[in-house]
């Protein structure tokens, strides 16, 4: 990305897909993203990264260890 | 981990002595899950959600609210699991360069609204690229790891994250960026070396949920 408009707009890229950049930025980042291919296309990879990270969950989950459940048992009786 | 902690939290409100069963797995799914993706195998996560938990069996009255829980189970487990993977104290912190971490401007070829051919769903739905991601997660160093677990696995907000870090929301947003530019380049490489077309027939939809 040599064009140091590119690396500004690389730099913000979390805080505009978590719609926490100051509208103003916003604006000139999205004037940027229509004439840039290569940005278009590192944000639309960025997202569906951070969209398979919500996504993901833990396959396999073993149950509670008797230690375990018995303190907690222990304590939630106090309740 | 939010959702199962308030999934727990309403069972022990509700006072019904046969749901406690389910609040403590609700628990142990929270706990263990997060240490799975913060230490990476089985036995650290299964020692971090047993220490965690004892420890919360002791300190169960002090929490006002699931999200109060929430930050304390985060915190506790947090230190638990980086006490099983540490193997040194004295290994530096490696820092993320912004600047090693942008890509090479690629003109030309179509700017695709989805340039890997693959839908989030499908990445995790697939073993292979499934492991992917969970290989980038580990192979990040590790403070930028938690944050982007706690932020973008875990869905607290950037002052949440703050909290259980005891860093800024600035250093948040800053180690966040980071990771996730990391991880994406990381996904990259595999995307770009197994197009869509090469994949298919090897992708299976065999992971199986707890």
């Amino acid at each position: 990305m040599p064009d140091p408009r590119c690396k500004k707009i690389f730099a913000a890229l979390s805080e505009y897909v978590d719609g926490e950049l100051p509208v103003k930025n916003c604006r000139e980042l999205e004037r940027h993203l229509q004439g840039c291919k290569p940005c278009l296309a590192f944000i639309a990879n960025l997202q569906t990264t951070i969209q398979a990270c919500r996504q993901y969950r833990v396959a396999r989950i073993p149950k509670p260890s008797p230690t375990v459940r018995a303190a907690l048992l222990k304590a939630l009786g106090k309740l | 981990m939010n959702a199962q902690v308030e999934q727990a939290l309403d069972i022990l409100k509700r006072g019904d002595p046969a749901a406690l069963d389910r609040a403590i797995e609700a628990l142990q799914t929270a706990v263990y899950s997060f240490g799975m993706k913060v230490c990476g195998n089985a036995h650290d996560a299964e020692e971090t959600a047993q220490e965690t938990l004892i420890r919360l069996a002791r300190s169960l009255k002090q929490f006002p609210n699931a999200r109060a829980l929430a930050v304390w189970l985060y915190k506790v487990a947090k230190t638990q699991c980086l006490m099983s993977r540490r193997q040194s104290k004295f290994a530096p912190a490696q820092m993320l360069s912004l600047d090693e971490l942008m890509p090479p401007h690629e003109e030309g070829g179509p700017a695709a609204a989805n340039p890997w051919g693959v839908t989030p769903e499908e990445i995790v739905l697939s073993r292979e690229s499934r492991e992917r991601l969970e290989k980038a997660v580990l192979a990040l160093p590790e403070h930028y790891r938690l944050v982007l677990i706690l932020r973008d696995m875990e869905g607290l907000n950037t002052k949440e994250v703050a909290k259980v870090l005891d860093i800024s929301k600035d250093t948040v947003k800053m180690r966040l960026h980071r990771a996730r530019v990391f991880l994406r380049n990381e996904l990259e490489k595999y995307f770009r070396r197994e197009p869509p077309a090469a994949r298919q027939g090897r992708t299976t939809t065999s992971v199986n949920y707890a």
